[in-house]
């Protein structure tokens, strides 16, 4: 007879943490449609003005980050074969952040970086640090960790880096604190939170989740060991030569090792699809999956801005590499895995003690497919009007593929909300 | 479908229910992927031990699964003592799978 190992399941984590932040970032997302829509007029100018910082705020955070916060709290038991910490810890994350981000964005939004600004910075690194705390506690409780809690670590850590430093230029505004304008720091708050929080968490994740999801066996630690590697390098390069002032050239640099990143973990997750089990593939991982390839899309807008273009057109390419990262990738990984993890949630929620008692929905019938389907093809139509926009300049063509994106940000919110007020249905 | 057990015609009865049991994410029973190793009768104590696997160690459903498991085992053999262990020695794979679970997969 073999040897049973009891205790190698996972406890997963209880929903009760996990649905706020999810309900939250569908506002967000809301939100950062609706400015979208009002202020279209900020495309042709350059990045540094209220509404363009106020947009990039509301996705980075509100939409982003809280999502990421609440699927990591869920997935963190995945992720570092053990039990997530600290529930307390983890409300604390979320109404330290909850509280904080709307008032920063309102900062930025009427442009005040006083004490309300001040104070919702402040309120947004006592939300990372309770949050990294619950990462590093939950981690480091199991003498293993495995490359995706390394992942997750590291990020959590380039997180705080990222909103301390933010924190940080906010006070510069008004205190002195560094020698230059906070506006030429920007670059490095940026691409700290881009690629040390947002790269690597979804890397981290996304090579657990993607195989598990494909029902794939597939797995190649030194694989990700060497993008882990290649992403870190990518991101202390480039804010070494920021900083020091290097040439223009000296930035192929780290855009090499980030790109040559980005194909490694496409190879990863193509062998996984490979060697996948079950043929048939679902939307949500299909959009999962197509997000992935969007990554490449801000590496091309960053190659096209330092090769070809005069300075003059630089502004308007930084729009299109922020616009294809937040509203583009990031926004696409979201919407597909939102609904492959969430209906996960409630259906352990309403129907973890009542399977065996007759045929239950499978987590996929939580939702509505067919909203998710609409929601979908006005995603794509509105990325790419909006993409055309900016390169145009043109309000109309900018304003319609903005108004997609608000119906995308619509259904998404109904179809979140249908799933957290699934109620069990008769067995 | 390769069950160890010491009764063949008690585990065949067991199956009958346990082929209603699914993994929710994959919508496939538990018997037709595999996911059972063995079952032992201890017709001396009443007692029924299960022993199974989940398609990864990391599957959320896990828990929904084991325990959906055992109220089936409860189901067939009202009078007796069911526990149900998970084991990931050896880690489940695609050779596991039976032809109709195949079939379902699309392979």
């Amino acid at each position: 007879m073999m040897s049973p190992l009891i205790g190698g399941l996972q406890k997963t984590t209880n929903y009760k943490v996990v649905l706020p932040f999810y309900i939250y970032a569908s506002l967000g997302f809301l939100l950062g449609t609706i400015l979208l829509l009002c202020h279209t007029e900020v495309v042709g100018v350059h990045y540094f003005n209220p509404q363009t910082l106020a947009i990039t705020h509301t996705m980075a955070l509100a939409w982003g980050t809280m999502i990421i916060f609440g699927a990591s709290h869920q997935l963190l038991p995945v992720l570092v074969e053990g039990k997530l910490d600290s529930d307390r810890l983890a409300y604390l994350t979320f109404w330290l952040t909850a509280i904080g981000i709307p008032l920063l964005i309102y900062g930025f939004y009427v442009f005040d970086m006083g004490l309300l600004m001040q104070i919702g910075a402040i309120l947004i690194n006592l939300g990372v640090i309770c949050y990294l705390a619950n990462v590093l506690g939950s981690s480091f409780k199991s003498n293993r960790r495995n490359v995706h809690a390394w992942y997750v670590i590291t990020a959590a850590l380039w997180l705080f880096a990222t909103t301390f430093f933010g924190l940080l230029l906010v006070l510069n505004f008004r205190t002195p604190i560094f020698v230059g304008n906070s506006v030429d720091y920007l670059a490095i708050h940026a691409h700290l939170g881009i690629v040390g929080w947002f790269v690597l968490m979804v890397v981290g994740v996304g090579s657990r989740l993607i195989p598990m999801f494909l029902i794939s066996k597939y797995t190649n630690e030194r694989l990700l060991w060497l993008v882990f590697v290649l992403l870190n390098m990518a991101l202390i390069g480039f804010s070494i030569a920021y900083l020091a002032n290097f040439p223009a050239i000296s930035f192929y640099i780290p855009i090499i090792l980030g790109l040559l990143a980005v194909v490694l973990f496409c190879k990863y997750c193509y062998n996984a699809y490979k060697v996948r089990i079950r043929r048939s593939i679902d939307q949500q991982v299909k959009t999962s999956l197509i997000s992935i390839v969007q990554m490449f899309l801000p590496f091309v807008a960053l190659i096209i801005a330092l090769t070809f273009l005069p300075q003059g057109l630089f502004p308007r390419m930084a729009i299109i590499y922020g616009f294809c990262i937040f509203f583009g990738w990031i926004t696409a990984i979201i919407l597909g895995m939102t609904f492959k993890t969430m209906p996960f949630i409630i259906w352990n929620k309403v129907y973890h003690n009542k399977a065996h008692k007759g045929k239950t929905p499978a987590p996929k019938e939580i939702f509505n497919d067919n909203i998710y389907k609409i929601m979908l093809y006005s995603y794509l139509g509105g990325f790419i009007l909006f993409i055309f926009g900016i390169v145009l300049l043109h309000q109309i063509v900018l304003k319609i593929g903005a108004l997609l994106l608000l119906i995308t940000a619509v259904l998404y919110v109904y179809n979140v909300m249908i799933t957290a007020g699934h109620k069990s249905r008769q067995l | 479908m390769n069950i160890k057990t010491n009764s063949n015609e008690k585990c065949n009865y067991a199956l009958q229910d346990l082929y209603h049991v699914d993994d929710p994410e994959i919508g496939l029973n538990i018997v037709d992927l595999g996911l059972l190793y063995e079952m032992y009768f201890d017709e001396v104590d009443n007692k029924l031990m299960c022993i199974m696997t989940l398609t990864t160690q990391f599957c959320p459903m896990g828990d929904a699964i084991t325990t959906d498991t055992r109220a089936s085992l409860a189901k067939s053999f009202p009078d007796w003592e069911v526990t149900v262990n998970l084991t990931f020695d050896p880690a489940w794979n695609f050779s596991m799978i039976s032809p109709e679970g195949r079939t379902f997969l699309g392979r």
